[in-house]
């Protein structure tokens, strides 16, 4: 598990791709962001439309087709491109877990490349039973050709199987790997390369209301004292600082504690020793994940006043509904003030878009801000990213080109330029990212980090990993952190032997 | 039966019959074919409009747009054409094989005929699979024989969920045969009994994840800031308490989860046990009464142990619904709050560790969990016909 991490800190290179747009918004060759193909895709149109100004002067130059120019080093996928369309009528069948928005972005992405091979591209969209179904699929053998999976663990589970056709026997692998150095490693092997990474997310923001936060006078902090601090002034001031959710309800209560007990590590024990954790070298009843409960997220969870609704409205608020407080008399007054929660949350959720089904009149960026989460130890400032990868599980020609596609900064285009997608491709134009608030944040953010660690419950086994690091943390929360020893053991001794 | 009649047919349906039955037999094998690719209704309706001419509809309906919906209607006309017409062709025809055999052959094997169908799918869905289960129990992730999926239900996280397993047995069934049981009592001599029944009843036609979803709403928690949406907790409110977050709270959580089955469960408890004491003879209850028997004894000395046959079958049904339940846990907490069970564990273990082995000895596990349930309920059915 370490050795895969290994190239992690490389991921700053990835998204750093994307910190050339911070100031490059006013420059003429932006991407045009009336190319944002998808409404329901609100952060992006909501971002883009704060910046609308440089991205408007070009209205009249139709946007190049979201297709990588030939050759693109990948054999079909350069056929497939052939102006002889060698593939046309063929059919791909990719299983996905996005829904909404999400879904509109990929099926945008998408369009142009199946309009220029012929292929015919089927999205299936199962997002609340997605890993059942998928693994229905596969033990059944009639699998799709093409599925996305958040974490790389299954893919991993389903490659020992066999399930899982390696593409480096049909894509250059040095060519992927130097593409992808950062997210590569998640599903390599050996010589084996068992995904392809399609889509990065920046687990370490918080999400706050700007406007309220400069009525008030409050800084963003940028240190975990200042972060106290901040909180013991607004708690001073009559509101809760925090809205926090578990992620629940039901089975998915307990990845947002996960997440929170992963960032206190990284920012305080740095890269090695979280990249051990994960491989179990440093249990959880180790002094530093200890302190990582008891100093730091307990004292976010427990402190009297912190968390809106108190210890119990972590495990029981719908992750939905987590930041509703926020939005009290029109973010004029907030009555929590602080999520944190990875870069794919958005409009989507803010509440008026979710009664209405319209787009959010809050955009983010003037209206919601989002803000890195503070160091703790300055010399550990380290990140936490996620990747979705594509696993490819049928091998026929058509299916390599569209995996190979999904590869090239194009296969992720319009989705970038809808403003909502990180790609982990290091070849991504750096215009593509023009305009969206929320990727600068997250650039600048990958940026000034000194590592990027992977999402360590995605990557333990599933029995810890979506088991007992969840159940056991809830049950954390549950008795106000009273009993950490306790909850520890319980999931060193849960660890798969 | 058919057979002989067609015998007697004139000749030109005589030729006509076999070339029906073959296109019948392209035609549910075309239908087959639909029916296995998993996009076969889009594709069919696709090719369809193609060939009318139709090809921005086809391209629609072949990337997941366009008229999904009349695809999916024309899969499911498909599916029922195949399934009824598959069947109704199989009899008719390896019956009409069969009759043309001699007398004694076919009267051995006509039985099997119409059985064998029966007997293959409960062999191929049923019995393997349950053979299957019980082996890969057996074996670890890389194929070696090991008992450990089975000795890991000795660690207190399994012992906890088995544990459960016993609370939801006892208490469900309990709980729902015994307030059946009550309400069928003392409904029997109400006036407008229908109306009053067919409330408590209503709720059976609820499926598990719906009522589960309905019962999230009665037992949902807000801050204390916010107005209570939970009918229960806004109750608690009013009347000065503390909203309680029923689904997090253990053990609590488990017994809001069990009302919730039991709210399901008593209708049918109730109707059976109500048909059941209107069947007590009225003789009984007369010399009951004439002997000074009040009330409650008549109840529980003459009524109950008449219909003690009812009672049984209605417990034993219950039971074995209750230790497989799934349902009520998966959606309102997923079995994270010291509340989970063994199917609900079996499913994690399935699709979110990847235990497949764990997951089959759970399985397992259930399976024997629910054959003396069923023992129970067969014995009793077959002495309930012996005194019928």
């Amino acid at each position: 598990m370490v050795k895969r991490l290994r190239a992690t800190s490389a991921l700053a290179a990835v998204i750093l791709v994307a910190s050339a747009c911070g100031s490059s918004t006013a420059s003429p060759t932006a991407a045009p962001s009336s190319a944002a193909p998808s409404a329901s895709a609100a952060a992006s149109a909501s971002a883009a439309a704060s910046a609308s100004a440089p991205a408007s002067v070009a209205p009249s130059a139709s946007p190049a087709a979201a297709v990588p120019t030939v050759p693109t080093g990948y054999t079909e996928l350069d056929k497939a491109l052939g102006s002889d369309q060698p593939y046309k009528g063929k059919q791909v069948d990719i299983q996905v877990q996005w829904t909404g928005g999400e879904l509109a972005n990929f099926q945008a992405s998408l369009a142009d490349f199946a309009k220029a091979t012929g292929i015919t591209i089927q999205v299936d969209s199962v997002p609340s039973s997605h890993e059942t179904v998928l693994k229905s699929r596969i033990e059944g053998g009639s699998p799709p050709d093409i599925a996305q999976l958040a974490q790389p663990t299954p893919v991993l589970a389903y490659a020992a199987e066999g399930k899982v056709i390696d593409v480096a026997t049909f894509m250059d692998p040095q060519k992927l790997s130097k593409e992808h150095p950062a997210t590569i490693g998640l599903v390599t092997q050996g010589s084996h390369i068992w995904g392809i990474p399609y889509k990065a997310d920046v687990k370490s923001v918080i999400w706050y209301p700007i406007k309220a936060f400069q009525a008030k006078g409050y800084q963003v902090p940028t240190t975990w004292d200042q972060l106290i601090a901040l909180s013991d002034k607004i708690v001073a001031d009559g509101s809760s600082p925090w809205c926090i959710s578990a992620g629940g309800p039901g089975d998915a209560t307990g990845w947002q504690i996960t997440d929170w007990v992963e960032e206190i590590v990284l920012k305080t024990k740095g890269l090695q020793y979280y990249n051990d954790w994960i491989s179990h070298k440093v249990t959880f009843e180790d002094p530093g994940i200890k302190d990582a409960f008891d100093k730091y997220v307990g004292k976010i969870f427990f402190t009297p006043n912190y968390v809106y609704g108190g210890p119990q409205a972590i495990i029981n608020t719908d992750q939905k509904t987590t930041m509703d407080p926020m939005f009290n008399q029109d973010l004029q007054a907030p009555k929590c003030w602080m999520q944190k929660v990875p870069t794919w949350y958005g409009p989507d959720f803010f509440p008026d878009q979710r009664a209405s089904g319209q787009l959010s009149k809050y955009v983010v960026g003037t209206d919601v801000g989002i803000m890195p989460f503070p160091t703790i130890d300055p010399s550990q400032n380290n990140v936490e990213g996620s990747a979705d990868t594509m696993m490819v599980l049928t091998d026929r020609p058509e299916v390599r080109a569209v995996a190979a596609f999904l590869s090239t900064p194009q296969g992720l285009q319009r989705w970038i330029e809808a403003g909502s997608a990180i790609s982990p491709n290091t070849t991504t134009p750096d215009a593509w990212y023009a305009g969206a608030y929320k990727l600068q944040v997250a650039a600048s953010i990958v940026n000034k980090a000194a590592g990027i660690g992977f999402d360590a419950s995605d990557l333990m086994p599933g029995a810890v990993g979506a088991g007992t690091f969840w159940t056991q943390a809830v049950d954390w929360v549950n008795n106000n952190g009273k009993n950490t020893d306790a909850v520890l053991k319980a999931i060193d001794a849960s660890w798969p032997k | 039966m058919a057979v002989g009649e067609r015998t007697a047919n004139p000749p030109l349906s005589r030729f006509l019959l076999p070339i029906l039955g073959v296109v019948a037999l392209g035609l549910c094998i075309g239908g087959v074919i639909i029916l296995i690719n998993p996009h076969g209704g889009q594709n069919l309706l696709a090719a369809l409009y193609d060939a009318l001419g139709n090809s921005s509809g086809a391209t629609d309906l072949r990337n997941g747009h366009g008229d999904q919906l009349l695809a999916k209607v024309i899969l499911a006309v498909i599916a029922v054409g195949v399934g009824v017409g598959g069947i109704w062709l199989l009899y008719l025809g390896v019956g009409g094989m069969v009759g043309m055999l001699r007398p004694a052959w076919r009267d051995r094997i006509l039985p099997w005929v119409f059985v064998g169908p029966a007997l293959v799918l409960l062999a191929t869905f049923l019995v393997y699979p349950g053979i299957a289960t019980v082996a890969r129990s057996l074996f670890d992730g890389q194929g070696h024989f090991t008992l450990d999926n089975y000795a890991v239900m000795t660690s207190p996280e399994m012992v906890e969920i088995l544990r459960n397993n016993v609370i939801w047995l006892i208490a469900a069934t309990g709980g729902s045969v015994i307030l059946g049981l009550v309400i069928a009592g003392l409904f029997d001599r109400i006036r407008r009994e229908a109306l009053a029944k067919t409330f408590i009843f209503l709720p059976l036609a609820i499926s598990l994840i719906g009522a589960s979803v309905i019962w999230g709403f009665m037992y949902a928690w807000e801050p204390a800031e916010q107005p209570q949406i939970g009918l229960l907790n806004a109750i608690i409110v009013a009347a000065g308490g503390q909203a309680i977050p029923f689904f997090t709270t253990s053990p609590l959580n488990i017994g809001a989860e069990i009302v919730i089955m039991v709210w399901l469960q008593t209708g049918f408890a109730m109707v059976v046990l109500s048909a059941a004491i209107k069947g007590v003879s009225t003789e009984i209850i007369e010399a009951a009464r004439l002997d000074g028997a009040n009330e409650p004894q008549l109840f529980f000395r003459v009524i109950v142990p008449s219909i003690r046959g009812s009672i049984v079958t209605v417990t034993t049904t219950i039971a074995i619904a209750t230790l497989k339940i799934f349902d009520i846990i998966y959606v309102t907490t997923g079995g994270r709050f010291h509340d989970d069970v063994v199917a609900n564990r079996m499913f994690h273990e399935m699709f979110q560790f990847f235990n497949d082995g764990r997951a089959a000895a759970l399985a397992s596990l259930l399976f024997v969990a629910v054959l003396p349930v069923m023992y129970l309920n067969l014995r009793n059915f077959r002495r309930q016909q012996v005194e019928a």
